[in-house]
This record gives C-alpha cells, sequence and structure tokens, in this order.
C-alpha cells in the first residue's frame, strides 16, 4: 500500500500515518492478516521519528486494527472490520467539528442520543 | 545455418562415441558392469553391461535426434527473427520467432549435455571396470561424466547465440501527485505459495530419498528450504532511496536499486518464458524477480538493464518511483 505524510500539514505525523493505515484497510489494500512494516522500517522510509510511527501503532491497536507483538511487528486484525471502521472515523470527525465549536463532551453524548430514531 | 548444423552434429559424437568404444571393448568387458558407486568411489551395485550399454546409447540417440530437431527449428526461426542487435520494439510474430530462435539453442545445448553426460557415464563405467574387473574403482572416471556435460556448452558456443527475446517496452506512468512537503513510500508484502508449495515438495523428496538410500542427501535438503525462507514471503519497498526487495523471514535485503540509478518505471505485463522462468532471474539485459504471471513493475536502470518484479497493481509503485524521480530532478 502508498503510505504519504505530509510534513507541512497541520495534522499531527501519527494521525496522518494511523489514517492511511485505516485508509488501506477500508480500500481493502490490507487485508486481515496481513503484516505492517516494523515500526523501525516505517519510520525509515518515511523519513519520520521512530516514536511518531510507535505512536501511530498504539492508536490502531487501542482502536483493535492492528496487533502488535514483540518480534512479530504489526499485524493486521482478523476481525479488522471496514465498515465498523468507516463508522469510528465518522466519530471521530463528529467530535473534532464538535470540539471546533466549543461542544462539552455531555453535550456532544446528547447529540447522539438524540440523532436516534 | 552451417553453424547450427555442425553444432547438431556435435551433439551426435557422445553417441558415437558410446558406439566405438562398446564395440572396441567388447571382447575384454564382462557381462556385468559396476554401475553404482558410494561416496568414497568403490563400486555398490552392478548391471547387465548389455542393457547398461544399451540404455546409454539409446539416451545418446535421442539426444542427437532432439539436437538435429533444435538446429532445425533454430534455423528455421532465424529467418523470421529481428537481427540480434535490434532493442527495439518489434512485432509479435518477430518476438515469437526471437523466442524459438533462443530457446532452440538451448534445447540443442541441452540436447548436447545430456547425450554428453551418457557417453561420459558409458566410458567412466566401461574404463573402471576394465582397469580392475575385480574390484572396479569410479576415481576420477567421474571427470568423463563432467566432461560430457560440459559438452553441451560446445555445442552451444558452435550454435551460436541469438538475441535473447525482448518484451515489449512500457511507457512511463503518469506521476503520483506529490507536493514538495509531502512523504510518500509504497510497502507490500509479495508471497508465492505456488513456488513455496514447489521448493517445499523438493525438500520432502530430498529428505525422504536421504532416508531411504543415502545420508548424504541431507545437506541437499538445505538448498530448497534456504530458498524456501528466501522466497517465501518478500517485503517490497519503494521509498525515497530507491526500491528495496528484503527477505521477509530472515530480514536481509535481497536486491537494492537506489534511486538515482532509475530512469523510469511502468507497469507491464510479465510473461515467465520472457523473463526467464519463475524465482529470481537473470538473463541478458535484464533480472526479474518472477513469482507468477501477470502485472508487474518495469525499472529502466541508467545502465541500461531492466528489472522487473511482478506485484499486483502495479500502477501505484510505478507512479511513485516516477514522482519521486522528478523530485530528484527539479
Amino acid at each position: 500500500m502508498l503510505l504519504r505524510v505530509d510534513v507541512a500539514a497541520a495534522e499531527p505525523l501519527a494521525d496522518q500515518i494511523a489514517a492511511q493505515v485505516r485508509g488501506g484497510v477500508m480500500r481493502g489494500d490490507l487485508t486481515p492478516g496481513e503484516r505492517l512494516p516494523s515500526a523501525r522500517e516505517l519510520a525509515e522510509v518515511l523519513d519520520v521519528n521512530l516514536h511518531t510511527v510507535l505512536r501511530a501503532y498504539a492508536r490502531l491497536r487501542d482502536e483493535s486494527l492492528i496487533e502488535l507483538r514483540r518480534g512479530r511487528g504489526a499485524v493486521v486484525r482478523g476481525d479488522a472490520d471496514a465498515t465498523r471502521l468507516r463508522l469510528a472515523e465518522l466519530a471521530r470527525e463528529f467530535v473534532r467539528e464538535a470540539r471546533r465549536q466549543g461542544l462539552e463532551e455531555a453535550e456532544m453524548l446528547a447529540m447522539v442520543r438524540e440523532a436516534q430514531p | 545455418m552451417r553453424r547450427l548444423l555442425t553444432a547438431a552434429a556435435m551433439a551426435w559424437l557422445p553417441a558415437a562415441i558410446t558406439a566405438v568404444t562398446w564395440a572396441a571393448w567388447s571382447a575384454e568387458l564382462p557381462g556385468q558392469l559396476a554401475t553404482h558407486w558410494n561416496g568414497t568411489g568403490s563400486a555398490n551395485g552392478y548391471s547387465a553391461t548389455t542393457t547398461f550399454g544399451a540404455t546409454l546409447l539409446v539416451i545418446g540417440i535421442l539426444a542427437g535426434c532432439t539436437a538435429l530437431a533444435a538446429a532445425v527449428t533454430a534455423a528455421r526461426a532465424d529467418r523470421g527473427a529481428p537481427p540480434s542487435d535490434s532493442t527495439s520494439v518489434t512485432a509479435a510474430s518477430d518476438q515469437s520467432a526471437a523466442r524459438r530462435a533462443y530457446y532452440s539453442r538451448f534445447v540443442l545445448a541441452a540436447a548436447g549435455s545430456v547425450g554428453g553426460a551418457a557417453a561420459g557415464i558409458w566410458v567412466a563405467t566401461a574404463t573402471a571396470t576394465l582397469a580392475n574387473p575385480a574390484d572396479a574403482r569410479l576415481g576420477a572416471g567421474f571427470l568423463y561424466f563432467l566432461m560430457g556435460l560440459a559438452w553441451g556448452v560446445a555445442v552451444w558456443a558452435v550454435a551460436g547465440r541469438a538475441a535473447y527475446p525482448l518484451p515489449e517496452l512500457s511507457p512511463a506512468g503518469e506521476p503520483l501527485d506529490l507536493s514538495p512537503t509531502e512523504r510518500a513510500a509504497y510497502t507490500t508484502t509479495l508471497r508465492s505459495p505456488l513456488i513455496t508449495a514447489v521448493l517445499g515438495t523438493g525438500a520432502a523428496v530430498v529428505v525422504v530419498v536421504a532416508l531411504t538410500l543415502d545420508a548424504g542427501f541431507w545437506l541437499v535438503a538445505l538448498v530448497p528450504l534456504a530458498a524456501a525462507i528466501v522466497f517465501g514471503r518478500i517485503r517490497l519497498t519503494v521509498d525515497r532511496r530507491g526500491l528495496r526487495l528484503v527477505a521477509g523471514l530472515i530480514g536481509v535485503t535481497v536486491k537494492h536499486i537506489p534511486l538515482a540509478e532509475i530512469v523510469s518505471a511502468g507497469a507491464q505485463e510479465i510473461n515467465p518464458v520472457e523473463w526467464g522462468g519463475w524465482g529470481y532471474r537473470v538473463v541478458p539485459g535484464r533480472s526479474a524477480l518472477v513469482l507468477r504471471a501477470g502485472p508487474g513493475l518495469v525499472l529502466y536502470l541508467t545502465d541500461g538493464r531492466r528489472f522487473a518484479v511482478t506485484l499486483d497493481r502495479p500502477q501505484t509503485p510505478a507512479a511513485l518511483i516516477t514522482a519521486l524521480q522528478t523530485r530528484i530532478h527539479n
């Protein structure tokens, strides 16, 4: 898969990398069970700091998208689900926009509840 | 034409040697020949002289016939093939003629080798028994066999070279749209279930042979195993430094082409026949990692050579390389 990050963009590099991997799973470029380059390798090819990549991978692990195993690197989880991923992406977008408009967490949750029919 | 016929005649020589020496030695040869040797060169198997000699003679004659047929095919194909210094894109019919001209010469040389090896086995076996009928020793007789195998090289040299069939050139694709502050890399894992299965089967066969016949074969099993480890999973990376192939299981770089050595990159259908077969191939003017037939990434290098690797959707890495190239040059 193609990975690209923009060092001049406002979005942190780790977020960009995580977004690229998410995009890869959503598009089907990355299939469950597929091995991602090790954090060290990816840091080298993209010419970014190792900790940036580790941060991105840790986030993807917290999202249950990849599995991190010592010595085996990062592997796309078998249950990585493109549709659920899309939903999580929408939620992130919603939170970002709500924050920008100055909404508190309780207000956001209330909006989600109201959105239910 | 004349060279091809000379080469075909040369491929008949081993059969002639077998026939002549057999006739000359027939009075002295016993009814049984020592035909199987252990690791130290003393005999541990015997065959009837007539069966053994006849088998080798028939192999020699078949090799001669094959060589003759290959020479005729090569001569015919030469008339239809483009000139050997041609590097341009040629018509498909010329391509197939060039391919026939190349491969029939290969068959011709291989027939020379097989015939030569058969004659070598005959001479080695017969001389070993003649030297000491009671306790035959292979000794340096093994060299006759190697000389026989090498005969194919002589046949090849006489047959002359045909231009290796060139696959079509592909135009460089559109570069990836990359802003100056962007960093991009392409990474993918190449797998070849087919090659892994073939190598695994090969290793299994060798192990069975080692268990049943000769324990020395254990070491031979390491060859397909090592190949399976290298080719089982390969990580391909394209970044600002160029293209890199890393054997995934052991993490060893098997190929690295710096970006500065790449002139252009394109996507192309890879036909294993045009690139010398499956696996890591090196043929005149180009090399390739061919894991299957189908789409592949082709790199045109500054030294005039080409490198290809088969992978899905090669347009993406090709576009990335083209974009990174432009970045260097601007």
